[in-house]
């Protein structure tokens, strides 16, 4: 490392304006870092890093709207991400979704610097990043799915899963069907299947997964074949298991 | 041990009337066997039979030597050559007072030698009723004490409970709250100064707090106040917070540290989650013997309450039932943007007890405190 390399773009997300204000003086503090932009919200998180493209994200975890981890998840590539937060029961995971490193509120100057060396390690060896969507599912503790987030363009939509009727494979994508709305999130019926509670949500065909509450009844349509009627009027298709899985839970 | 009648002399009295029935009995007894002069019977078996009273004060003390848990057959032998030995010992003494009577009425040694089977069958069962009423006693004494043991012991889990359920403070507040005073220290060197010393002020109040029984509900809104002005600096304007508490709640004594884990509820569950932030609204009123606690705040409509949230208000319940018992109560209502928790506390049953309740008056109804 004989040349300078380019300064690193920095972007500082979190919700505590003295937690910001704390990063920023120590970043000026290093040499080769440029602060990019702050943002007090997961949200203003996802936009900025379209905007601003920075090499590093300097990621809070609790924050109003969407975690740290739920950023990550809509990121796709992800820039080289260290954790920033006072809670430390959240480092494995922090690990699992490959972040280059994970800092303890107070942070301490050398701490960040020893943190930032990391990163330049690993920028200058050209890794690959992680595929930040999946690796943060995995990391997902125990507990069912209790809301989607569908990425928009530049606006992310935070969906609770009990406002969902229901879920349509289409090509590619996931059709989430809330009330009249109809939105795209890039990811597969079998993906979301494992992730929703069974009691709640059942794959009612290869194409569809039926959230429970919204089933007014069920029809015979042919033989063999049935439909179910949703409470708004919808007729979803039910195959032949679909329709074993939906007699053994009722 | 003294025998209990010795220890209560005002039971002297009323224990002598009782031995003045047998005495006439006795000497009323032989006047309907043997007509004629009824006065030399009554003159030997009424004073003897109040000596005898005495006399048999003492059954207590074989009876403590030789608790039941000796057996009975040991129990019984002792009380039985007990009984032998002061009957005899009493009807020598009635053969003197016999002796004595003599002079005024001539007839008294001949009756008395009369009454000698009577006399020794009754002195032998007097003491042995004697001796079973101090078995009585010492069972119901036995009963008595294993019923303060148990009740003590249940005291004794009560309070292990209670220190169990005792509210940590959440050390991230801690970690949260320097970070943000390492970030003034630069920016605002006498904002870092004063947090520090908020800072203070908060743990050792903590502290105090955490060491005490019981505390003016005054104190604890006062913590809470303190813990709000140092949360004020990390959220900002986000963090907005009004608090009634009417005097007359400030005053009642209560469990420390039952507000704190409400207000801090409302500030991770609640505040954290919101992007413009919002009020945070403490209540604390008290209606005739009831005291109430309100903590209430906004929320994330698409946060759907964490089990945290839960947990933490257990333990309030769970303190406030080891304290109050059924009648304390915890009501929780979520709205899809408000979360609202109200303690509610009786205050000390019998109304003269507490001069507090009968010396303030009853705030007006729907005075500072809102409906829901």
């Amino acid at each position: 490392m004989s040349e300078a390399p380019a300064p690193l773009r920095v972007l500082i997300v979190d919700d505590e304006e003295p937690a910001r204000q704390l990063l920023t003086e120590l970043l000026a503090d290093e040499e080769g870092c440029d602060v990019v932009g702050e943002c007090r919200n997961g949200f203003e998180a996802v936009q900025a890093v379209h905007g601003a493209a920075p090499d590093l994200l300097l990621l809070d975890v609790q924050m109003p709207k969407l975690d740290g981890f739920e950023v990550l998840e809509l990121l796709d590539p992800a820039p080289a991400v260290i954790f920033v937060t006072a809670f430390d029961q959240y480092a494995v995971r922090a690990f699992e979704v490959h972040a280059v490193d994970y800092l303890l509120k107070p942070v301490s100057a050398e701490r960040l610097h020893a943190a930032l060396l990391r990163v330049r390690q690993r920028l200058a060896g050209h890794e690959a990043p992680p595929p930040a969507q999946a690796l943060a599912r995995a990391a997902r503790p125990g507990a069912w799915l209790d809301r989607v987030l569908v990425r928009d363009g530049e606006k992310v939509h935070v969906v609770p899963v009990a406002r969902v009727d229901y879920f349509e494979a289409q090509g590619d994508v996931v059709l989430l069907r809330v009330g009249a709305e109809r939105l795209r999130k890039a990811t597969t019926l079998n993906d979301l299947e494992k992730e929703l509670d069974p009691s709640r949500f059942l794959r009612v065909h290869r194409s569809y997964i039926l959230n429970l509450d919204r089933l007014a009844g069920l029809e015979l349509y042919a033989k063999d074949s049935r439909v179910a009627i949703l409470k708004d009027g919808t007729r979803l298709p039910v195959s032949r298991p679909g329709y074993a899985r939906l007699r053994s839970l009722l | 041990m003294l025998h209990p009648l010795l220890s209560r002399p005002r039971a002297l009295g009323p224990y002598l009337a009782l031995w003045l029935a047998p005495g006439s009995l006795l000497g009323a007894a032989r006047a309907v066997v043997v007509p004629g002069d009824w006065r030399p019977a009554l003159a030997i078996t009424v004073p003897l039979c109040a000596i005898y009273a005495f006399v048999c004060l003492g059954a207590w003390y074989p009876a403590l030597a030789n608790p039941p848990a000796v057996g009975p057959t040991r129990v019984v032998g002792v009380q039985l050559a007990a009984a032998g030995t002061a009957a005899a010992l009493w009807l020598a003494l009635g053969r003197w007072w016999a002796g004595v009577l003599a002079g005024l009425l001539p007839d008294t040694p001949r009756v008395f030698h009369d009454l000698l089977p009577l006399l020794a069958t009754a002195g032998v069962l007097f003491w042995l009723l004697a001796a079973a009423a101090c078995y009585l006693f010492l069972a119901r004494d036995a009963a008595h004490q294993a019923e303060r043991q148990t009740l003590e012991a249940q005291v004794l889990a009560r309070e292990a409970e209670l220190k169990a359920l005792r509210a940590q403070m959440d050390p991230h507040f801690l970690f949260n709250a320097l970070n943000s005073v390492s970030a003034l220290v630069a920016t605002d060197p006498p904002g870092a100064r004063r947090m520090c010393e908020q800072l203070a002020g908060f743990l050792r109040g903590s502290l105090e707090l955490d060491r005490s029984e019981r505390i003016p509900l005054g104190k604890e809104v006062a913590l809470a106040h303190a813990f709000l002005q140092i949360e004020r600096v990390r959220f900002g304007d986000r963090l907005r917070f009004v608090s009634e508490v009417d005097d007359a709640a400030a005053a009642v004594e209560v469990p420390p540290l039952l507000l704190q884990p409400l207000v801090e509820n409302a500030l991770k569950h609640g505040i954290a989650h919101l992007v413009e932030g919002g009020t945070v609204t403490l209540q604390a009123k008290r209606r005739r013997d009831t005291l109430y606690i309100i903590v209430d705040n906004p929320i994330d409509p698409d946060r759907p309450p964490s089990p945290g949230v839960a947990l933490g208000l257990e333990n309030v319940r769970r303190r406030l039932q080891a304290t109050y018992g059924e009648r304390a109560l915890v009501v929780v209502e979520t709205r899809p943007e408000r979360f609202r928790v109200e303690l509610r506390i009786p205050l000390q049953p019998p109304a003269p007890e507490g001069p507090a309740a009968a010396a303030s008056p009853a705030p007006p109804p729907g005075g500072a405190g809102g409906e829901g």
